[in-house]
């Protein structure tokens, strides 16, 4: 009878762990590890993947002698600088697509974490029985490679001297860069108000960009400031134009009079290269049945552009800017290597779309001294 | 110093005027010494307060107080306060600028496309040695030197300080100086005329190997002036692959892309708001 | 042992060293040599995670005594959301020593602290010499260890030891009706509330709620368990109205501003079993050795009456310290949960634990004799280092150390000032910047306090270190870049090359760096300068009164009153337990030493 609060005790506690154990995923866990299924052996692989635990990762592939591990393991470690170096694999989803007896195929949402903010990318799995587990066949995409050459650079590339804090009042100094906002357009979305448009630097030299706008009630009263932030090319070279757009989340426009514009320009050093190529840009259904603005982007340059960034602009019959959508790329561009990309287009807005155009926005960690 | 301190010191002073007696001149040029005769015996202390400085001292009463020219460099009005035993005394005297011998010159903008009306103003402030406005007019002269051209002058009385000049920018591009000078001053600005707006901006096309080199005549604005390397030239081909676009810099007056082409396509051309021909190709 | 005639009675002494209670005096001492090098050496500051924190709070009491609205973090925060008294004493000794050694003063005085009043604590449970080598253990504590130098949690080991030197008083006034146990224990209560009011809080229920069993069990037959559960219930009802008063900025504050932020991720509130290395920092760090004991504690102290309250008592607090590994503390919790750490029930459980193996370690002395006592010892010390050598091998590493002085000294020069700023990948080594700078910034390590929405609508906890906290870190800093022309947030520094890209195309520039590229300035041009934001959580001047005197005076009351009013005799001997205890009244007995 004296033991009976001990034996209570290491019971219970026992029980609490067990039970905390299967509500955190423990038997969910072991469960998936024994890949009975095509959707677990797949999500095996991806939390596998999300634990960075490449090697075992790479030992679930049915087709391990024809991937190359470290190919296998850049796809998602990243590589070059690319965004995906600067990812994590947070999330993912896995449906069924289609299962016979030794072979399926599924599909996984998988949603990264980045240094620039969420990335979401979707894959069809193939998977093969073999004895009572499944194994994932991975896709064997051979990397390009380009023959090593010197690629000569002769880019302009501009350079500022500021004033001196100690020089008199009057001295010679250089004005800021003219700019111009050509195009204005506010629209009404279900949750918030968007203000798209483009602007364009005038100057004959380059230009740091940011737009902002405040939004002004009937009685003149402020009721919301906000910038384009990163959906613009802030550094414009001359007469350069760029897309932005301005998001003011849960607000009305039935409530909104008037829009205070403020295009800032300032001087900025910059470099005219790299030279981006946007090619087979077109408006297409992804496979989630969304639409998007797919093409390539190709670097006609030298130097490995780390991070692209794609800024799309969508024009009505009349040349009016409609939307603008941006996206980040995974990949890094290495010279003359095609890389695909695909920016999201609301569905109302991809049926009034006449035209587009895109603009590439990049970020190089070589580059920023 | 707070400026109560010498509203009350002059309250003091002008209850008491009757004390002592001093006497200064009404005006003094600034940068020259100064000397105040006073009356009266003993000792007594002599405050000088002016714009940029306050000072103190003791002085013999009787005797005359001689201010130094480098207390008297600032413009404007000076406050000379004397205090013996039998109380305080003040007087007023202005400082004005001394001849114009320096010059901030403001040339506004420091870039400006060619052949603008009035594009190009240019603003004078004379000062003296010690960086006081000379309000009295002064004859300021400004020379313009055009890279290849030759100098011209014009001659501007300064109003309060101030002269100005507005012009137009040249039809060549290129760095003009813009100097003024006044007195011994001379100061010289430079302004850099850019080339305005592409003017008939055209490409042409040709194959190389399986690609397409499309390339622009040399860019060019209405003035004939070369657009300068670095501006942005927008290229876009529609064909069956779909749309591609390519902003690329002007370099060495040209800007030039090859591109990869199926079928027939459309090429058009753009640099900022300014559109150029289009081009109809056929590739392979 | 010696036998000796005294007043016609036969006296037994215990002569051997193995079989008397360790002098207390001697712990005391044994706590200075151990954690004393340590604390000069400033380890704290190096390794661990809050040091800097608690500085960057004292060091605004230092220059704003009466003013807790502190503009540096988050656009301006009031320090009335953390109990201030820990952070007051840094202030006050830092006008003598400087902010640093004022820190490590106080927290030598808590390290102190610790092994007295588990003496204390322990002698409401077990005899003098079990509470003796409990006092022993407690210097040796890897959760104290833990705490000490790798969470840099000074409120929590300074608040701890005082409640436990108020427990016993909270038993004597219960028990026994002693009206200066009362006041000497409301004083220290107070003191331990205003030191820090979570420890306060949860230590009244665990470790008051077994005394108030245990005051019940001794009451003895004069007495009825009623009186005693009322006196118990006047104590708390005083209390509570003394916090109420002591710590009424704080009730304004949070009654102001509930918190009511989106959950911020922490390790401690995950199942430990699922991830090797937190189940190591959580668990097998904070307790080191004391996990063998622990079959012994439940099976003996279930056993035994007297006892019973404190397993109990032990278990909860063991079940809180495993954070999400039980569902238990989320079902007592609810939604406090998610705004809990765990990490600090460790050291209440192993507290709680000591009382026991104070017995454990008496019987082990009596039967093995020398062996025993090296095994011990050598327990002890392994419980000790593990939680130092954790720091050299663990993957989660604080930034405690970075050297921040070319950032402090951009942001004090030409005017820097003028805007605030935001740091990226310095971890805690924010708190180190804060403190040195007169800058403001946007971001701030203290999450109750944030009112900004860009913090409260997104999970995260510190935008420095934004990207650890996975899609809502991440979002939450794009959300305050976007809004950087609003907040004045001119200038970035980056410690992570991680977060350049983003903060490059928001349009922020690389403007300079240092330490061999490791720390870079960012500068955004079009940035206008910070202005101050008028806030419903600015505290009034008679608020600020208060927190600057009330405080301090319970604590300087405290003091007076431990050392002015003497004790009463407990006179429980009879009751208290020795195992095996053939001896037991001479050894109880003090004068025996």
């Amino acid at each position: 009878m004296k033991n009976v609060l001990a034996v209570f005790i290491v019971l219970a506690t026992g029980l609490f762990v067990v039970l905390a154990w299967f509500q955190s995923g423990g038997g969910e866990r072991r469960q998936m590890r024994s890949a009975s299924t095509p959707e677990q052996a797949a999500r095996f692989l991806l939390s596998e993947i999300q634990d960075r635990n490449f090697e075992r990762a790479y030992e679930q592939l049915a087709n391990r002698s024809d991937v190359d591990k470290k190919t296998f393991i850049r796809e998602f470690n990243g590589s070059d600088g690319s965004l995906l170096t600067y990812a994590s694999l947070e999330t993912f989803d896995v449906w069924g697509l289609r299962t016979d007896a030794q072979e399926a195929s599924v599909r996984a949402r998988l949603h990264y974490t980045t240094a620039v903010g969420p990335l979401d990318d979707v894959r069809d799995i193939k998977l093969e029985r073999r004895g009572e587990t499944w194994k994932v066949l991975w896709p064997v995409n051979p990397t390009p490679k380009l023959p090593p050459q010197v690629i000569p650079v002769n880019y302009l590339r501009w350079d500022v001297i500021n004033p001196r804090d100690g020089d008199d009042w009057g001295v010679q100094s250089v004005d800021s860069p003219q700019v111009r906002i050509i195009s204005m357009n506010a629209i009404s979305r279900p949750d918030s108000v968007v203000l798209v448009g483009e602007v364009v630097n005038e100057d004959s030299v380059p230009a740091y960009v940011n737009v902002g706008a405040t939004l002004l009630d009937a009685s003149g009263a402020e009721l919301a400031q906000e910038s384009s932030f990163d959906k613009i090319s802030h550094t414009l070279l001359p007469k350069q134009v760029s897309p932005y757009r301005i998001d003011f989340p849960n607000l009305r426009l039935e409530r909104v009079k008037k829009v205070r514009m403020d295009v800032k320009a300032l001087l900025e050093s910059a470099s005219a290269d790299p030279v981006i190529e946007i090619s087979q840009q077109k408006i297409e259904t992804d496979p989630l049945g969304k639409q998007v603005l797919s093409g390539q982007l190709v670097n006609e340059s030298g130097q490995v552009v780390n991070i692209p960034h794609v800024i799309a602009a969508y024009y009505d019959s009349n040349g009016k800017v409609i939307w603008v959508s941006d996206g980040y790329v995974a990949q890094a561009l290495l010279p003359q290597v095609p890389v695909p990309f695909a920016v999201d287009l609301p569905a109302e807005v991809a049926k009034n779309v006449h035209s587009y155009r895109v603009v590439v926005n990049h970020f190089n960690t070589t580059a920023q001294t | 110093m707070k400026p109560g301190f010498p509203i009350l010191l002059v309250m003091v002073a002008s209850l008491s005027a009757w004390a002592a007696e001093m006497h200064a001149p009404a005006q003094v040029t600034a940068g020259t010494s100064l000397a105040i005769a006073t009356n009266g015996s003993g000792r007594g202390t002599f405050y000088l307060i002016g714009p940029a400085k306050v000072s103190k001292r003791d002085i013999q009463m009787g005797s005359q107080i001689s201010v130094d020219a480098d207390e008297l460099e600032r413009a404007g009005r000076y406050l000379a306060i004397l205090c013996a035993s039998d109380g305080c005394t003040a007087t007023n005297f202005s400082v004005i600028a001394a001849a114009p011998n320096r010059l901030s010159l403001l040339v506004h903008p420091s870039r400006v496309p060619v052949a603008m009306s009035n594009g190009i103003t240019t603003v004078a402030f004379v000062f003296d040695n010690f960086r006081n406005l000379v309000l009295k007019s002064a004859p300021v002269e400004f020379t313009i030197l055009p890279k290849d051209g030759s100098e011209l002058r014009a001659t501007r009385q300064s109003e309060h300080g101030v002269a100005w000049v507005t012009m137009t920018s040249a039809r060549k591009e290129g760095i003009t100086r813009i100097g003024a000078s006044v007195g011994h001053a001379s100061e010289v600005r430079v302004v850099q005329q850019v080339a305005s707006d592409a003017c008939n901006l055209r490409i042409k096309a040709s194959r190389v190997n399986r690609e397409l080199l499309v390339e622009t005549d040399p860019v060019r604005d209405c003035s004939g002036n070369p657009v300068p390397d670095g501006t942005v030239v927008s290229f876009t081909m529609t064909d069956m692959g779909g749309k591609t676009t390519v902003d690329v810099p002007i370099k060495r007056g040209i800007a030039k892309i090859t591109m990869p082409i199926k079928g027939r396509a459309r090429i058009s051309v753009a640099s900022g708001v300014v559109t150029g021909n289009d081009l109809e190709v056929t590739g392979g | 042992m010696l036998t000796f005639l005294s007043g016609g009675k036969q006296i037994t002494v215990e002569t051997s060293y193995l079989s008397r209670p360790v002098p207390l005096r001697f712990i005391v001492l044994l706590a200075l040599a151990i954690h004393g090098p340590l604390l000069a050496l400033q380890v704290p500051f190096t390794t661990s995670y809050d040091a800097n924190f608690h500085v960057f709070f004292a060091s605004h009491y230092a220059h704003h005594w009466f003013d807790p609205w502190n503009p540096k973090w988050f656009a301006g925060f009031s320090q009335t959301t953390y109990p201030p008294l820990s952070h007051q004493w840094i202030a006050l000794l830092s006008y003598v020593f400087g902010l640093r050694m004022a820190y490590l003063l106080v927290q030598m005085t808590a390290v102190l602290l610790i092994p007295v009043s588990v003496y204390r604590y322990a002698r409401l449970w077990v005899n003098e010499r079990a509470s003796s080598y409990a006092s022993l253990f407690s210097v040796f504590l890897g959760a104290l260890t833990f705490l000490v130098y790798s969470a840099g949690q000074l409120p929590t080991t300074l608040s701890a030891p005082l409640y436990l030197l108020a427990v016993p008083y909270f038993y004597d006034w219960s028990r026994s009706a002693d009206v200066t146990a009362l006041l000497k224990g409301l004083a220290l209560t107070l003191t331990a509330g205003a030191v820090h009011h979570v420890t306060l809080l949860f230590g009244s229920i665990l470790f008051a709620f077994p005394v108030l069993w245990l005051a019940i069990i001794d009451r003895g037959e004069e007495r009825s368990s009623l009186a005693v559960a009322i006196r118990a219930v006047a104590f708390a009802i005083l209390a509570g109205i003394g916090l109420g008063v002591v710590l009424l900025p704080y009730w304004l504050a949070i009654i102001r501003h509930p918190i009511r932020q989106m959950p911020i991720y922490h390790a401690s509130r995950t199942n430990l079993l699922l991830n090797l290395d937190y189940l190591t920092n959580y668990f097998f760090v904070p307790y080191g050795m004391l996990l063998l004991a622990m079959p012994f504690l439940v099976w003996y102290g279930a056993r035994n009456r007297r006892l019973r309250p404190l397993v109990l008592g032990f278990w909860i607090t063991f079940l809180f310290g495993l954070g999400g590994t039980t569902p238990v503390p989320k079902w007592l919790l609810g939604r406090a949960f998610e705004i809990l750490t765990f990490e600090r029930f460790t050291l209440s459980a192993a507290l709680m634990s000591l009382p026991i193996v104070g017995l454990l370690a008496e019987r082990l002395v009596d039967r093995y004799r020398r062996t025993a006592v090296v095994g011990l010892a050598l327990a002890a010390l392994v419980t000790v280092i593990l939680p130092m050598a954790w720091l050299a091998l663990s993957p989660f590493t604080s930034s405690a150390n970075l050297n921040v002085d070319p950032v402090d000294a951009f942001l004090n020069r030409d005017g820097h000032d003028r805007f605030r700023y935001l740091t990226l990948g310095f971890g805690n080594a924010l708190s180190k910047v804060s403190t040195y700078t007169v800058a403001n910034s946007v971001d701030g390590e203290y999450n109750s306090a944030r009112l900004l929405p860009e913090f409260t609508h997104y999970g995260t906890a510190q935008l420095t270190s934004a990207k650890f906290f996975g899609t809502a870190g991440m979002e939450a800093l794009r959300m305050m870049l976007r809004h950087a022309n609003h907040y004045g947030l001119k200038y970035i520094f980056i410690h992570d090359s991680y977060y350049e890209p983003l903060v490059s195309f928001a349009g922020w520039k690389k403007v300079e760096s240092y330490d061999n590229g490791s720390i870079s300035t960012w500068s955004k041009e079009d940035v206008p300068p910070a202005r101050p934001f008028p806030s419903d959580a600015m505290p009034t001047a008679l608020e600020g009164l208060l927190w600057g005197t009330l405080p301090l005076g319970c604590s300087i009351l405290a003091i007076l009153f431990w050392f002015l009013i003497p004790d009463r005799a407990r006179l429980r001997s009879d009751m208290l337990l020795s195992f095996p205890a053939p001896d037991r009244e001479g050894a109880l007995v003090s004068e025996v030493r």
